[in-house]
């Protein structure tokens, strides 16, 4: 059952469209990531929803009610900003019942809803804490709380972990989630880190310029890219031009070499050039183990990078990227000689633009 | 309450603007009127062509021209050496700096020709008292300009490039430090004149010729002429503030001068 | 900002400089001297005099006690403390409005600039030309004066002058607000967007983020710059001089008088007087400093 619908949404200032076109429909308890670099509109949807910005067409739905045109303070959507937003001049506890003393709720109820909302984000002894006094990941934290003390019917995070720390984000973000799911609401998340979205969300909507490119689980987003745009934002991937040979057999040429895919030529003509990736992390060494396709290279760098080794091979004038785990007996070929690279045929995707 | 052009937004700038440029709008037009029935540039004509105006305007020029050197050779040094070496300090100098904020002009005065009108301190009729009682007015602003102006550059570092290229104390302030600092204290000379040209008592105890005693003893006399000397001393801080955003570029401060 | 940890590992402090008697003390001495000669010791006389019977030189509170029980003296206090007071909440309030509808308020861009510019230049308008200017207004031979009454309005009949008062209350106002204006500025930009959006979100009307939010925010600040304008007001002299010829009976006009005509009989009140003036200003700023002290505490 949907939850929260935006239909036909699009935002424009006069003759900059920011958003366009925004169709999706949310179910309860989703969480949803909207994911995009800079200035793809991704925040200006957020604050639709959130009635910052009124949409220029299009509605917002939650529950079945129309709240397009509704005023800011008269939503009950909970939002947690980027620069935590806490009232620098009223405790944790009090930031936290805000809301709730807005609505003039009793004293009681307020105290203990804050409590609660306290042990939700571990921070039982901070409650007479100012903010100024905690730490960045501690202030998220109680922003959470502060929008969650009003169970809202949608949660809004507009990148709630840009301004911390690398491991504070990672262990945070795990924790938003988690609260997310033991309360079952639903929950919209603004990022512009692929790894976070990738990391947490039930489904992600890839934007680019305003514009919808793919919706879908993770595991969709990342294995079946729609675009090229969402096969380079997410995850490192190979991304060249070949040749179309047979069309009905999926055959393409590369630099003079034979590649065989195994879908995405319908409709193409022979000859023709279309754009195709490759997951580096599905290459091999032909030594190891072969595969649909066979490709000549030369080394041209190896890359340590922790659990991964990441080897550059040349491939004509294309480099090319290929990723395997590392162990302790890993054979490296030496940079500069020739070796033999391998890939399965499902491991070629072909972009639609 | 944030969504386009508030109408009370709009009610309270109209208001200020009113009231900031109904005077001075007065005033202009007031000067205009030295001949009947006309406007003219009369009362302008006049005022250039008063002895006493020419006297005292340029008595006023002349005692804040002497209270800016005076504060620059005081204060610059001073400002650089609490920097640079002593800090220990700067608690004490800034808060002498600061007194002159606290205590009233009016009492500062009062004390000042008190001490000084009598034996065995008896300079009250030199003009070095003046100089001295305008330094001490002036000194919180011209020392935070010059201290912020310091606190810009890199004291330390260039104080021992200029000492490594065999450069001695008198270079090193006058050809090294005060070079970059001038717009700084630029500024601290523009709110140092403002206050010579604006200070009432000071000048009419001392019986010594100012433009401010001069316009105050002119309004009781006549009309036009102080009007034109308003406009002339209005139009001088516009220009010298300009000049200062010019040269300054932005960094505005808040800063109040001249006698009030 | 954050608390994380207190640990400051064993960095080693700078050495301070030694004390050496070094020509460095020496260079500070021109300002000392300067400090002390004009500015030390004759602010001290103000409270030697203050407890110094001027013919004997002998200790007494007599003239403290005289300033007290003089109602003409008392009234000037009084009257100096009133116009202080009205035109330091007057101004503060009209330059705080003023501030925040050039910032806040949704008008154009170019407002904040030119407000901002106009303020450095009215705050620095004050005393002998700021008299004149008001009198070209609104004299009764006025700009103003002449248009309302060509309108058939006189204010004049309708017990309005401009030398007493409410008329100096008003030119006072003038270098007050854009004071405010340029003090407060900085705190309306620091209320950030970010709180009135939450406030909204949490579902507060304008007027509850005003009283649970922003004026708690800004009322120290606010209050601050109060206290300096009324320290401001309290210490003129030379606009009330110029616009009233010395004829209103305020603390500075009569210090002032007593100067150059020496109106008391008693040189021991004067110094009293003087006294008396920077108590009242040494109060004001204990309340700005400790109210500074508060605002701190939520700021980063």
């Amino acid at each position: 059952m949907t939850h929260l619908a935006l239909t036909n949404i699009s935002k424009n200032y006069g003759d900059n469209i920011v958003v366009d076109d925004f169709n999706l429909d949310v179910m309860k308890g989703e969480f949803v990531s909207f994911l995009g670099p800079s200035g793809c509109g991704k925040t200006t949807t957020l604050r639709m929803i959130a009635g910052f910005e009124i949409p220029t067409t299009g509605q917002v739905i939650i529950d079945d009610a129309d709240i397009t045109q509704k005023a800011p303070n008269q939503r009950n959507v909970g939002m947690v900003f980027q620069a935590y937003a806490l009232f620098p001049n009223m405790t944790v506890a009090q930031n936290i019942g805000f809301g709730l003393q807005i609505r003039r709720e009793s004293p009681d109820v307020i105290k203990q809803r804050v409590t609660e909302m306290l042990a939700l984000i571990h921070l039982e002894q901070k409650g007479d804490s100012y903010p100024n006094q905690l730490s960045g990941g501690q202030q998220q934290r109680v922003a959470l709380a502060r929008a969650l003390a009003n169970r809202p019917q949608v949660l809004l995070l507009d990148e709630p972990l840009s301004a911390l720390d690398a491991k504070i984000r990672v262990s945070l973000r795990a924790e938003i989630r988690a609260i997310q799911k033991k309360l079952g609401i639903t929950a919209i998340y603004v990022t512009h880190d692929q790894e976070e979205a990738l990391s947490i969300s039930d489904r992600i909507v890839v934007m680019y310029d305003g514009r919808i490119e793919q919706v879908g689980t993770p595991f969709e987003i990342y294995n079946f890219p729609s675009t090229a745009f969402v096969a380079s934002f997410v995850g490192t991937l190979n991304t060249t031009e070949a040749e179309v040979v047979d069309p009905k057999a999926q055959t393409l040429r590369l630099e003079g070499q034979q590649l065989q895919a195994a879908d995405g030529l319908e409709g193409r003509r022979a000859g023709e050039k279309v754009r195709i990736a490759i997951r580096p992390e599905r290459f091999n060494f032909a030594s190891d183990e072969r595969k649909d396709n066979v490709l000549d290279c030369t080394v041209e760098n190896i890359t340590f990078l922790g659990s991964i080794v990441r080897v550059q091979v040349g491939l004509g004038s294309q480099k090319f990227y290929m990723d395997t785990f590392n162990n302790p007996f890993l054979e490296l070929p030496e940079i500069g000689s020739k070796t033999q690279i391998t890939c399965s045929r499902e491991a070629v995707l072909v972009l639609s633009h | 309450m944030r969504r386009g052009g508030n109408a009370w937004s709009w009610f309270w700038m109209i208001l200020g603007i009113l009231y900031f440029f109904l005077p001075l709008l007065a005033t202009f037009l007031f000067s205009l009127r030295a001949r009947l029935g006309v406007l003219s540039f009369q009362a302008y004509q006049d005022v250039f062509t008063d002895p006493d105006f020419i006297y005292n305007f340029g008595y006023s020029v002349v005692w804040g021209v002497l209270t800016i050197i005076v504060g620059i050779l005081i204060f610059v040094p001073t400002a650089y050496l609490i920097r640079l070496r002593l800090p220990r300090f700067r608690a004490s100098v800034e808060f002498i700096t600061l007194l002159p904020f606290v205590i009233p002009a009016i009492v500062f005065v009062f004390g000042l020709v008190r001490t000084f009108s009598q034996p065995p301190f008896l300079i009250v009729d030199s003009p070095a008292l003046l100089v001295a009682g305008y330094t001490v007015l002036s000194m919180p602003y011209m020392y935070r300009a010059v201290d912020t102006g310091l606190r810009s550059i890199d004291v330390r570092t260039l104080t021992e490039a200029a000492q490594s290229l065999g450069a001695g104390w008198g270079t090193i302030l006058f050809r090294v430090i005060l070079p970059n600092i001038r717009v700084a204290i630029l500024s601290g000379a523009f709110l140092s004149f403002a206050i010579v040209i604006g200070e009432l008592i000071l000048a009419q105890y001392l019986v010594k010729p100012a433009f401010a005693p001069y316009l105050a003893y002119l309004i009781q006399q006549r009309a036009y002429e102080p009007a034109a000397m308003a406009v002339i001393s209005f139009a001088l801080t516009w220009a010298f503030l300009g000049i200062i955003q010019f040269v300054g570029r932005g960094g505005a401060q808040a800063q109040i001068g001249g006698g009030r | 900002m954050t608390v994380l940890n207190n640990v400051e590992r064993g960095a080693p402090k700078a050495r301070p400089a030694s004390p050496k008697f070094s020509w460095a003390w020496l260079g500070l001495a021109p300002f000392f001297v300067f400090a002390f000669a004009f500015l030390l010791y004759p602010s001290s006389t103000i409270v030697v005099g203050s407890f110094r019977d001027a013919k004997t030189h002998l200790f007494t509170f007599k003239n403290v006690l005289a300033l007290l029980s003089t109602p003409y003296l008392i009234n000037a206090y009084w009257l100096s403390v009133k116009i202080s007071l009205v035109t330091s909440v007057g101004g503060g309030i009209f330059g705080f409005l003023l501030a925040y509808s050039a910032i806040r308020g949704g008008l154009p861009r170019f407002m904040r600039s030119s407000l901002m510019t106009f303020c450095g230049v009215a705050s620095n308008f004050a005393g002998v030309p700021l008299a004149f200017a008001f009198i070209a207004l609104l004299s009764p031979s006025g700009e103003l004066t002449h248009i309302l009454m060509a309108l058939g309005f006189n204010p004049y009949y309708h017990g309005f002058t401009l030398y007493t008062f409410w008329g100096l209350s008003l030119v006072y106002m003038y270098f007050q607000f854009p004071l405010m204006v340029l003090i407060i500025a900085p705190a309306i930009d620091g209320l950030r967007r970010e709180w009135l959006e939450a406030a909204e979100n949490l579902g507060a009307t304008s007027f509850q983020y005003w009283r649970y939010v922003a004026l708690p925010i800004l009322v120290p600040a606010m209050l601050g710059t109060m206290i300096l304008l009324f320290g401001n007001a309290f210490g003129a002299y030379a606009t009330a001089f110029a616009l009233t010829g010395g004829q209103i009976n305020l603390v500075t006009i009569v210090i002032g008088a007593e100067l150059t005509g020496d109106v008391l009989g008693d040189a021991g009140l004067g110094y009293a007087l003087a006294l008396g003036m920077v108590v009242v200003m040494a109060l004001a700023i204990t309340g700005y400093t400790l109210l500074l002290r508060r605002t701190e505490r939520w700021l980063r």
